[in-house]
Formats: structure tokens, sequence, C-alpha cells
């Protein structure tokens, strides 16, 4: 007779749980298949402290925990702290139906739901199926963790080649993992070769982001709409679209979309503060108050509580209610994130706007300096948004030169961020603040863009020398600029290679990497320039 | 508030009662070491009867509110049918049925995982009712239907409602006579499924593979 290995059996369980009788029917459930390693929570706070002390192999966490945290909450602080591994499996306990949950999810989802009540065989069937398929995947979720994509992709068509029965879920993976590298034309291919099979709506999710991602928008419209008709419940959908929307400076319809998803699913905190920013810019403040108000709320025990939702709830109760009222909200704000520098500068910065909307520029102008004090403490290439903060704080007491100067330099810096640059024009247009102030936006990037692809050239065809001149000057002008210090990096390098190398040349290549790997480490380029120079240095020791 | 809102708030809060209610039960059931008990074993019947009653009831609930539409997905059907037998084999053992499934292993369908289950859950416990000593589940492909067929070998249904079937699928109302929630809410759903300009339906029949009623779901 041969035992096989229960697989259940050797792991370690968290039971998140606030009704004891609950967590005690679980417990004794998963003693009866085996299991002797289980740890109790009954509450977000305790289950997360719990994992910041020890690995867990499976999480059961009920959805309804009462006051504090929510399942989800656990899920989304858990993953994003990293305290589960990727090996983890976690099992979301629901009272009843989850689609509102599964559909409202913005960024994690569980690995499944289990829906109450259910007894000791469908836990044990459920739990058996979940760890295998776990193990399945390690390898290719190891494999995206470490950036190493191309390897991700190989090991899923090594697996879809066998055709198994999960297939498509396989192919939605390798899509997710060819958006994340913007691969948009791999990622086509796979989406088209899963609506081939089925019309299913998160591969025409998948189609439509690649459209957007490939700048074309009206069609992206149009695949999100269609999207959103047939599935009037698939909030990412909405998301997308209102994206979208802003992309096609169509702001009015990105609001209405965003105002129906979060009618859907009002507790997604992220969505709650697009809705809110967007309807800044409309100067809508009733619907904007009404956003920053669930964002602040519903963002309390979550991991995406940002103190700039705080700040705008301030700065608009000042004008819709009184300044007393906005006062009032910086106040609870500073309770909130006690000492945390980030927090203090954005409530300084709504107190200068408070102020000055009661009529007191003294007083808005020393919270301004004081805003100032604490913007100089901080890392400018980490916290891009307080550069943007302090740029609106300086514009509405019209000190629109400090305003642009520190706009100029964040595009300067950071020209090929995308999403940033967005921003850096949303908050142009609450600042009443023209293009042309900043010498347009899209006029600096180009010129930089320019700069770029001439250094590279100049590279190509064999001047390097030069190549090297105009790209150091550049990075000298724009030191946080990723794309220019790895395109100086880059030149350096192939100098190296050319010539020989130095101790000096490498510690200089390795400053410029070493800016980008502290605002980007996951940056692809960078790996690849890291692994050349470490090949490079292995060559030139060998031949030593 | 609309009446049939608070009525679906008062459901849930009925459910979390009646879950409890049920895994106690299930517990109770195993310290007995399943031995035989008539009392137990209807109490647990129809706990767990009362319990589908209300998820259909919710679905409906969802349904005609228009606050649902099918959470299409990939599912394996042989993963899917073996955790539906797991949930129910406690309770069939007890009345002494044997339940089981039979389907190819790389079976792969496309449907809302949710109701399909509830719509299934409830057919497993009507079957116990009616049928004497079996209930087999069999999941196959025909042309571009995946079809659940939920069999037992009991009396059969009555010729006067497989007569009436056509009528559940084209109408929404509920033929006359006792409630049949389970077969309403069973259409109900096939038909929320659309692939293409197809929809899902249900049919009934009797003495199929096993010598009792057969109830099919079909989705497209």
């Amino acid at each position: 007779m041969s035992f096989k290995q229960n697989p259940l059996e050797k792991k370690a369980y968290l039971i998140v749980d606030d009704f004891g009788d609950m967590r005690s029917m679980i417990k004794n459930m998963l003693m009866a298949c085996g299991v002797r390693d289980i740890s109790l929570a009954i509450n977000g706070a305790e289950a997360l402290a719990s994992m910041e002390t020890r690995r867990y192999d499976v999480v059961l966490c009920d959805y309804n925990l009462g006051p504090g945290k929510d399942g989800q909450q656990v899920l989304e602080e858990a993953k994003h702290r990293h305290l589960i591994g990727l090996g983890c499996v976690f099992l979301m306990v629901t009272a009843e139906n989850t689609r509102e949950m599964v559909m409202g999810a913005v960024e994690y989802e569980p690995d499944s739901y289990l829906t109450k009540p259910f007894n000791k065989d469908l836990l044990k069937t459920r739990l058996e199926k979940l760890i295998a398929k776990k193990q399945d995947l390690l390898p290719v979720e190891q494999a995206m963790a470490k950036q190493n994509h191309l390897q991700a992709i190989k090991i899923l068509d090594a697996k879809i080649a066998q055709k198994p029965p999960n297939s498509n879920e396989l192919r939605k993976i390798k899509g997710e993992i060819w958006l994340a590298a913007s691969e948009t034309a791999q990622a086509r291919e796979v989406y088209k070769t899963v609506l081939s099979i089925r019309d299913m709506p998160w591969a025409r999710l998948g189609l439509g982001k690649t459209l957007y991602l490939d700048k074309r928008y009206a069609e992206a419209q149009e695949a999100f709409q269609t999207l959103i008709d047939h599935h009037q419940s698939y909030t990412a959908a909405y998301d997308w679209l209102a994206k979208t929307y802003k992309r096609l400076n169509q702001l009015d319809a990105a609001q209405k979309t965003l105002q129906t998803a979060t009618k859907i699913s009002p507790k997604a905190v992220l969505r709650q503060q697009m809705l809110g920013e967007i309807a800044l810019q409309n100067k809508d403040d009733q619907v904007a108050e009404a956003a920053f108000t669930k964002a602040v709320k519903h963002g309390r025990h979550s991991v995406y509580r940002h103190p700039s939702n705080y700040a705008n709830l301030a700065k608009i109760a000042a004008v819709t209610k009184k300044g007393d009222a906005g006062l009032k909200v910086l106040k609870d704000m500073k309770r909130e994130f006690g000492k945390d520098p980030h927090a203090h500068l954005y409530m300084a910065t709504a107190e200068s706007v408070i102020h000055e909307t009661m009529g007191n520029s003294k007083a808005s102008k020393a919270s301004l300096e004081r805003a100032a004090d604490i913007y100089q403490t901080l890392d400018h290439h980490t916290t891009t948004d307080c550069s943007i903060e302090m740029a609106k704080a300086y514009s509405n007491i019209g000190m629109t030169d400090k305003a642009v100067d520190l706009l100029q330099n964040t595009v300067l810096n950071n020209h090929s961020d995308e999403a940033l640059m967005d921003e850096i024009k949303d908050a142009m247009v609450t600042m009443d603040l023209q293009e042309e102030a900043l010498g347009s936006v899209d006029t600096i990037r180009q010129e930089i863009a320019s700069l770029n692809k001439r250094g590279v050239e100049l590279a190509r065809n064999g001047k390097l020398e030069d190549a090297i001149s105009l790209l150091e000057k550049s990075s000298e002008q724009m030191p946080g600029n990723k794309v220019v210090n790895l395109n100086t990096a880059l030149v350096l390098l192939m100098d190296m290679e050319r010539k020989s190398l130095s101790a000096e040349g490498v510690d200089k290549i390795r400053v410029y990497l070493e800016r980008v790997k502290k605002v980007d480490p996951d940056n692809l380029t960078l790996n690849k320039l890291q692994n050349r120079l470490k090949s490079a240095i292995r060559t030139t020791e060998q031949e030593a | 508030m609309r009446f049939s809102d608070i009525l679906a708030s008062i459901i849930h809060d009925m459910k979390n009662s009646l879950g409890m209610v049920i895994n106690t039960l299930d517990e109770l059931v195993i310290e007995n070491e399943y031995r035989e008990n008539d009392k137990l074993s209807t109490l647990q019947h129809e706990s767990k009867r009362l319990n589908n009653n209300l998820i259909a009831l919710l679905s409906l609930y969802k349904i005609e509110n228009e606050q649902l539409d099918a959470n299409i997905e990939e599912i394996s059907i042989d993963d899917f049918l073996e955790e539906i037998v797991a949930d129910n084999q406690t309770i069939a053992r007890t009345k002494g049925v044997r339940l089981d499934y039979q389907c190819e292993d790389a079976l792969t369908g496309y449907f809302d995982e949710w109701l399909i289950r509830g719509v299934i859950n409830n057919l497993i416990g009507n079957g116990l009712r009616y049928t004497s000593s079996r209930i087999s589940i069999y999941a196959e492909m025909i042309e571009d239907y995946l079809v659940f067929n939920i069999e037992d070998d009991g009396e059969g249904f009555p010729p006067s409602m497989i007569e009436a079937q056509t009528a559940f699928n084209r109408n929404k109302s509920l033929s006359e006579g006792h409630t049949q929630l389970g077969i309403y809410f069973a259409s109900m759903v096939a038909r929320t499924h659309k692939n293409g300009d197809k929809e899902g339906y249900v049919k009934l029949a009797n003495k199929q593979r096993l010598k009792g009623g057969c109830f099919s779901i079909w989705l497209p």
C-alpha cells in the first residue's frame, strides 16, 4: 500500500475572521484534513501583523471583518508590502455572491472566492486545486519577479502547447506580461487567439489596452465602450474608457464614465481619487468633494491612502463650505498621518491655499514657506507628486515663475514618463496656466527626445566621443532623466568595450546606472546594461 | 428603499444564520460518524434546500433588476463537478443516495460558475427528494452547447411538466400548480448565458441514462 502525500498537511495556514464561531469552525475543518499549523487573527490589523512575523502558505480571509480593514484591503496591503510570497494561496471567504467584488477589484484579486456556507469536503477539494495550481505557475511568477519577461513567456508557451483545460487562463497571464513589457503587437496576437475561441470580456479589455498603448485612442474608446455596453458591471473597462477620454481631451466624458463606475463599486480608493482629480479639472466642485470624501473614507484603512486626497478635500471644503471646514479636514489628516513628512508637505500647501481663500495672505505665505522647507528635505526623484503640489501652491498665490520652474524641472528629469507628463498637463489646467508658459510640455519632450536620438546616432556612426560629450552635458542639465542617463551609460560602455576597461570608467558608468536604479529599479534597459557591464568586467578579468 | 430591496437584504441575513446552522449540522453528522439518523438527515436536507432556495431568490432578484449579467469564465468541468459533488456528498450519504458525476477530463466550459453552481445545487436538492438510490451528473459538449444533465433513478417527471416545458423557456411566468422555483430559476439563469446570437435553455426528459428524470441545462 502506498501513502500519497496529502498536499494540504505540511502547510502553514492563517484564518482571518472577526467571528469566533467561524474561526473555530474553519480551524476544525482544516484539522479534519490533517492540517496542524494553523494561526488565527480576529481582524485585518492582526492578520497583517501576523504576516509580518512569518510566512504563510495559505490565508483564509473573511471579506467582512467589522470595523477597520476589510478582506480586500488586507489582500492589497499584504501584496503591496510583499508580506505574502508568490506561492501563497489567498482565499477570500464571503457571505454571498462575490460578483461585485470580482468586477470591482482594481489591482489585486484573491486566488479564489469561497462562498459561505461551505463544508470540509468542499474546502479540501478547493485547497488541493489551488495549491496545485500555484505550484504549477510558481516558475512563471518567479521569472516575473525577476523581470525576466521572456523566460516567463517561454514557460507559459510550453504549458499552452500541451493544450491543458486552462489554456486561456495561461493566455491571460501571457497577454498581461506582453502588455507590461509594452509589446503591444505580441499582446494583441494573444488576445485575438482567445477571442477566436471565445468572446471573453478580459480579452476584449486587453485588446483595448493594446490600442490605448499604441495611442490609437479613437479605436480604444470604441473598444471599451462596446465592452461596457455588453458588460455593464465590468468596472475595469470604465477605468480604461475614462483614461482614453482623458487622452482625447474629453474630460466631461471621462468624469461621467468614472461616476458610473464608482456607483457600481464605491469602495475602490484609486477610482474615487481619479474621479476627484478629473472633477477638479472640470471645476465641478460638488462631484470632486464627494469623490475625495469617499477616497478619504474608504482609504483610511487602505494601502492606497494618499495625503493628496485629504489635501484636495480640505481645499474644496474651504470653498464649498467655509475655510474652517477645510482646516478641520487638515486636523484629522494630522492625527492620521503622524509625522510623515510627505503628508506634512500636503498639509502645509493645503493650508496655504485655504488661508488664501479666507483672505489671509500673510498666513498663506507662511504656510507655503513651511511647505518649501519640507520639500527641500525630500528626494525629488521619487516624490514627483510633491513637486507638482508645490507648483500648484505657488501658482495659487501668484508666484507663477516658481511654479513654472518646478514643473519645467520635473519635465526635464522625467520626460519619458507618460503618466507623469499627463499629470503635469492636468496640473497646468487646474492652475489655469497656459501650456506656453512652460514652453509646452511636448516641445520640451521632443527636444530631449531628439537630443537623445542624436547622441545614439553619433555613437552608431562611430563618433563615440561626440556622443559622449553631448550626452554627458545633457545629463548634467537633467540628472534625474532616465533615458539620458541610460544613453550616457550606454555610450560610455561602448567606448570602453572598444578601448579598454578602467576602474574610473566603470565607476562613472555606475553613477549613471545608480541614478536610474533609484527611480526605476525594474527598468528593462537598466537590467540589460547592468548585465552588459558585468560581462565586460568579467571578460577583462579573464583576459588579465 | 423599495420593498424588493428590503426583501433582498433580509434574505442576505437569513442566509448568514442558515450558513451557521448548516455547518453545525455537518459537524454533528461527522461526530455521529455518518451513522444513519433520520432526524439529522431531514434537518440537513431541509436546511440545505432552504439555503439553495434563498440563493435562487437572490439571483432572481438580481436578474430581474438587471444588476446581474453572467460573469463568464473558462472553467474546468471536472474540477467544477468534483467540488459540487464534494459539497453535497455528506447529505447524499446520510440519505443513502449515491451521488456521482461523469465528464471527459479535459472538458472546459464557459459559464458563470456561481450561478450554475446555484442551479445544480438546487437540482440535486430536489433530486434527493424524488430519487430512489442514485443521482448522476453528466456533462458533455453537444454541437456548440455545453450540456449538464442531472439524472436520477426515481419515478421521473410527470407528463404534465414535460409538456409544459416550452412555456418556461419562452415566457418568464411560472407555470401554475406548485411554484417550481427550481425550474424557473434554472431557465432564467440559462438565459443569461449568451454566445453570439445563441441563448441558454433547459430541457426536461425521462429515462435517459438512468431510469428516472433528466434535467438538462444547455449553455452556448
